[in-house]
């Protein structure tokens, strides 16, 4: 029985772990089509100062989706 | 009594920046991006991009470009709110939430497009949540390009609020 409650704490996921956002690549995709890419990496290096998305933190990936978003729209013809 | 038009948009034009008479953080802007060649045009953004917003090229139906970036510092997120600065779900591009303020302001973004930087001064009365305010700002609007062959082309806006009060 003492076995058994130390297996079930080994799946438990504490609830601070925070859930890491999807891969959003078909926004990157549709960056890339709509030759936006120069948009997303100039965002990337100036507010956050990283060249890659997945060095983000969680919070900051979704601001820079949000934006990426954004970024999508206002270029839309 | 002296009567005034409710609303109010001027261009200053960039001779009075270069004679001293704008912000001090409109005119560091303007003196960077002036001296800054195309090249470097992103190293010059850097530090200001707090203030900035940033909007594309595109004009549809005349009105002002649709906006991408709200600087955490920027005028706009200080008067529209972080609501609307950081919509956590966008359906449509982002745009001032008051349709006189965008009407008023599309000439700056045409005159910044075709190739000269806009600089000028607004007075006008705005709905922000339902309530009603008279601002009045100073605004310097350049189109630039991310670098020197870039087929992009961007406007970078850096409005500065002079005068904010709540009318009833």
């Amino acid at each position: 029985m003492h076995y058994e409650f130390l297996k079930r704490l080994e799946n438990y996921v504490p609830e601070h772990v925070q859930p890491v956002p999807a891969a959003p690549a078909n926004l990157k995709d549709a960056i890339d089509a709509a030759n936006l890419t120069e948009m997303w990496d100039m965002i990337l290096a100036l507010d956050y100062s990283v060249s890659d998305a997945d060095e983000l933190s969680p919070e900051k990936r979704d601001e820079f989706i949000n934006v990426m978003s954004l970024l999508l729209k206002a270029f839309d013809r | 009594m002296l009567t005034r038009p409710d609303t109010y948009f001027s261009e200053l034009g960039i001779k009075s920046i270069e004679k001293g008479l704008a912000d001090p953080a409109v005119s560091a802007f303007y003196d960077s991006i002036m001296s800054t060649d195309a090249n470097h045009i992103q190293q010059c953004l850097k530090p200001f991009l707090p203030q900035l917003s940033l909007c594309s090229d595109k004009m549809p139906d005349n009105a002002p470009p649709p906006i991408f970036y709200v600087g955490k510092e920027s005028g706009q997120r200080h008067l529209f709110g972080e609501d609307w600065a950081s919509p956590a779900k966008s359906t449509s591009g982002l745009r001032t939430p008051d349709p006189d303020l965008e009407e008023a302001s599309a000439d700056g973004y045409r005159k910044a497009l075709e190739g000269t930087p806009y600089y000028g001064y607004a007075r006008t009365k705005i709905q922000v949540n339902g309530e009603l305010y008279e601002i009045a700002f100073e605004r310097l609007i350049v189109a630039v390009r991310p670098s020197a062959h870039s087929d992009l082309r961007f406007c970078a806006y850096l409005g500065v609020i002079q005068d904010l009060q709540r009318t009833f």
